[in-house]
């Protein structure tokens, strides 16, 4: 193996497999041969039959849609407000001096410390689990947003200056075209963090969702239907994160 | 000649093609239960009334079997001695100073009365997150986790079946809670009759929501008639209920008590310490552990039972230990608040708790009811015999440690007779049949006795009940007035004779004057008929 040596896409597909194969196959072999306790690690057998039971009985798609609607609502209010700002603060400096006190610590604003204070101010109800979601990918994406701006070759924004173009125009034609691949690749990231705060958000009086599931199965000592909700989690991250990243390369092809 | 239809043209007529088709999966109900198959509902939640609590236990699932009913300590079996601390996951709570006297403090104990007159080491862990508590249960002593952990009967019967490969027991009741757990309401709820309509926060499938659901249905309301929310702790109910997001929340000491002392209005409606005999905490042994190390398990039992002994001598000791032992106690007060919230039932007291015979409320009991509830509103789908889940060798074999132990005696006194303006937490009301012009208990009346009130009376132990008989207006006022005090004596000479004190109860004869339906009618009269069991705090 050479440093940085390309594979072609055929063995590259024929390693992913390897890969994945190779975590069945050590997970089969810890929890069939019992090596790990099955009350610590289920076996593939017992997470296959929690399915059934969650979808019978504790409503797994209508909870998978409770989800993803939540994780979705925090996801395009975080867009909302933090691609307009995030533009603002990348194209004007000095906006971005005035409120980098502001938003630089914000990132490592500790979102699970956050659940009490929401529910007293946002309530129990939906508001304060999509507030929860929207301040928890907002807080990455906001950085991100302007480190994409600032990110526009300069070279751009003199030819255009050169050719005689507005204020209005550099941002229009220039900076918006020239960081929303970034922004597209960034809002892939948030998707991923949403899935990942839904637990949290999901924790007080959600009577449907995934992340509730996996709170109830953990409560209740069922291993098993943890692994599923997580299974299913993943499998949603991934397709969602497949739809983000076609529709970023229909939407911003230019950029290769 | 037919013209050809434009793209937009056909696109329309598969349009509205597809929609009459689909109304008519919808009208025929076949949409729905497309649905049903794709994404079913969760499974239904049904109708708690009070019926389902301390009645006798439906047909088909286990009646209360006596277990390891040999007491001679063969019946332990063999076994090795463990040559390591017992490791025991307790949680922020004053019902483990028995444990705490015994060992010294948390950690394992040379001069500890564990070491010292048991020949064991205990180490106490606190872990307060009750998940992480569960997850060190599943990992076991042997493995960087506990072999025995906290729990409450009621939250025992949820969980159990989670953890059937442990084949867990429930092998000691460390206390009653006493005032730990507690209803907190807004200014507009005076008894449990107004939470209908109302938000409720609570920890769902814990002792607080057992508590609530208790209370709802014997003051005459079911698990539908108010709007649950739940939180994921009871620190959080007692939050949001401080916040005013909800009109009442039950959660534990002593988060309960400043949140209703800091909402305007705030009060308490009910607490354990009247329904003194609701939630018992109870240590539950891994399974493996209990047959590789029997006799170990057996000294523990023992061991803490000593301890409970202690701090029964010397409740200044227990508080201070307390206090310097767990973390998040504060200051000495707080110690002695946390001793005050609980109940430390010494030798002789959980014997009779886990004899199904025993008390009146008790393990058995209390398991069955706490499994009808939690599958009622499906929370559970399987149920366990209760038997399964305890084993009560090690009490027994633990009796040569306390050759003093006696019967238990009543546990509370009751002198004077309740105030007359104080308010009832709840009023159950009950039909109880009497022949005309009779005030004499047939075995019918006595049956109802048994499953309605007799339950009620023993786990508010802590309360007194007006018992107040009511008549329809048929016949002369005063004649009636007469008979239904006598019938409200006969219904107290025989809760006596189930074994409650006399000054528990006040009899009150109501004759026709508290109608609560019209006298016009039959159905009218038969509901002013009845005899109101008001609970009322001492």
């Amino acid at each position: 193996m050479d440093v940085r040596e390309p594979v072609p896409q055929r063995k590259a597909r024929a390693l992913a497999l390897a890969g994945l194969l190779s975590f069945l196959g050590l997970w089969c072999v810890l929890s069939y041969a019992d090596i790990v306790p099955t009350v610590i690690l289920p076996s593939p057998t017992e997470v296959l039959r929690a399915f059934p039971v969650l979808h019978f009985e504790e409503a797994l798609v209508r909870s998978a849609g409770w989800s993803l609607y939540r994780v979705g609502m925090g996801f395009v209010l975080s867009a909302l407000v933090a691609i307009p700002l995030g533009l603002l603060m990348g194209t004007f400096p000095p906006v971005k001096h005035f409120l980098s006190p502001l938003v630089d610590p914000l990132r490592f604003l500790p979102i699970s410390a956050l659940v009490p204070l929401f529910l007293v101010w946002f309530g129990i109800e939906e508001t304060m689990k999509i507030m929860l979601l929207f301040v928890g990918t907002f807080v990455y994406l906001l950085p991100l947003v302007v480190e994409a701006v600032e990110n526009v070759d300069d070279v751009y924004l003199q030819t255009a200056t050169t050719l005689g173009a507005s204020r209005w125009q550099l941002v229009r034609h220039v900076l918006v075209p020239g960081s929303l691949p970034a922004i597209g690749e960034a809002l892939r990231v948030m998707n991923g963090i949403g899935w990942t705060y839904v637990i949290l958000a999901e924790i007080v009086n959600a009577r449907l969702g995934l992340g509730h599931i996996i709170t109830v199965a953990g409560k209740r000592s069922h291993v098993d239907q943890i692994f599923a909700g997580v299974l299913v989690i993943l499998f949603i991250g991934v397709v969602t994160d497949w739809m983000i990243r076609v529709a970023n390369k229909q939407l911003f092809a230019w950029k290769s | 000649m037919a013209r050809q239809l434009t793209p937009l043209g056909r696109l329309l007529l598969v349009l509205a093609g597809l929609s009459l088709i689909g109304y008519g999966l919808y009208k025929y109900g076949v949409l729905a239960r497309i649905a049903q198959i794709v994404a079913p509902e969760k499974r239904a939640e049904g109708t708690v009334s009070r019926d389902d609590f301390g009645a006798s236990p439906p047909a088909g699932t286990a009646t209360a079997a006596p277990v390891g009913a040999a007491t001679s300590s063969t019946s332990l079996g063999a076994g090795t001695r463990l040559n390591r601390p017992i490791k025991v996951a307790i949680v922020l709570w004053g019902g483990y100073a028995g444990g705490i006297m015994a060992n010294g403090g948390l950690a394992p104990n040379k001069d500890s009365v564990f070491t010292r007159d048991f020949g064991i080491q205990v180490e106490l862990l606190q872990i307060d997150d009750f998940t992480k508590s569960r997850d060190a249960f599943r990992a076991g002593g042997d493995r960087g986790g506990v072999d025995i952990m906290w729990s409450t009967v009621d939250a025992y019967a949820l969980e159990y079946g989670g953890l059937t490969r442990l084949n867990p027991k429930a092998i000691l009741q460390y206390d009653w809670s006493r005032g730990g757990d507690a209803i907190a309401v807004d200014a507009s709820i005076k008894s449990v009759r107004d939470l209908k309509g109302k938000s409720l926060a609570c920890a769902e499938a814990t002792p607080s929501h057992y508590f609530a659901l208790y209370v709802l249905t014997q003051g005459g309301l079911t698990n539908r008639d108010v709007s649950w929310k739940f939180t994921d702790s009871a620190v959080d109910a007692a939050n949001v209920f401080k916040a005013g997001q909800v009109d009442a929340a039950v959660s534990w000491s002593p988060d309960v008590y400043v949140a209703a002392r800091e909402r305007t209005g705030g009060h308490i409606l009910a607490s354990t310490k009247e329904a003194t005999n609701l939630i018992a905490d109870i240590f539950v042994a891994r399974g493996d552990f209990i047959e590789q190390h029997p006799e170990d398990v057996r000294r523990f039992v023992g061991g803490w039972l000593r301890g409970v002994d202690m701090v029964h001598k010397n409740p200044e000791r227990a508080a201070v230990l307390l206090q310097k032992s767990l973390s998040g106690v504060n200051t000495l007060d707080d110690a002695k608040g946390m001793l005050d919230d609980v109940k430390l039932p010494d030798y002789a007291e959980n014997r009779a708790f886990f004899n199904p015979q025993g008390s009146l409320v008790n393990y058995q009991s209390i398991y069955q009811t706490a499994q009808n509830i939690w599958r009622k509103i499906g929370k559970i789908s399987q149920v366990y015999p209760g038997y399964q889940s305890v084993d009560t060798r090690f009490l027994e074999g633990a009796a040569e440690y306390f050759p003093q132990a006696g019967t238990v005696k009543p546990e509370f006194e009751f002198t004077a007779p309740p105030k007359a303006q104080a308010q009832p937490i709840l009023t159950k009301t009950v039909s109880i049949y009497f022949p005309s012009g009779s005030s004499t208990l047939d075995e019918n009346a006595k049956a109802v006795l048994d499953t309605q009130v007799v339950d009620l009376a023993a786990t508010f132990g802590g309360a007194y009940m007006r018992i107040a008989g009511n008549t329809d207006n048929v016949g002369a006022a005063d004649t009636n007035q007469r008979l239904s005090r006598a019938r409200a004596d006969a219904v107290a000479r025989y809760l006596v004779s189930k074994g409650f004190e006399r000054n528990k109860f006040e009899v009150v004869g109501n004759g026709p004057g508290k109608p609560v339906a019209s006298n016009d009618t039959d159905e009218g009269r038969a509901k002013n008929r009845r005899t109101d069991f008001e609970v009322i705090p001492r």
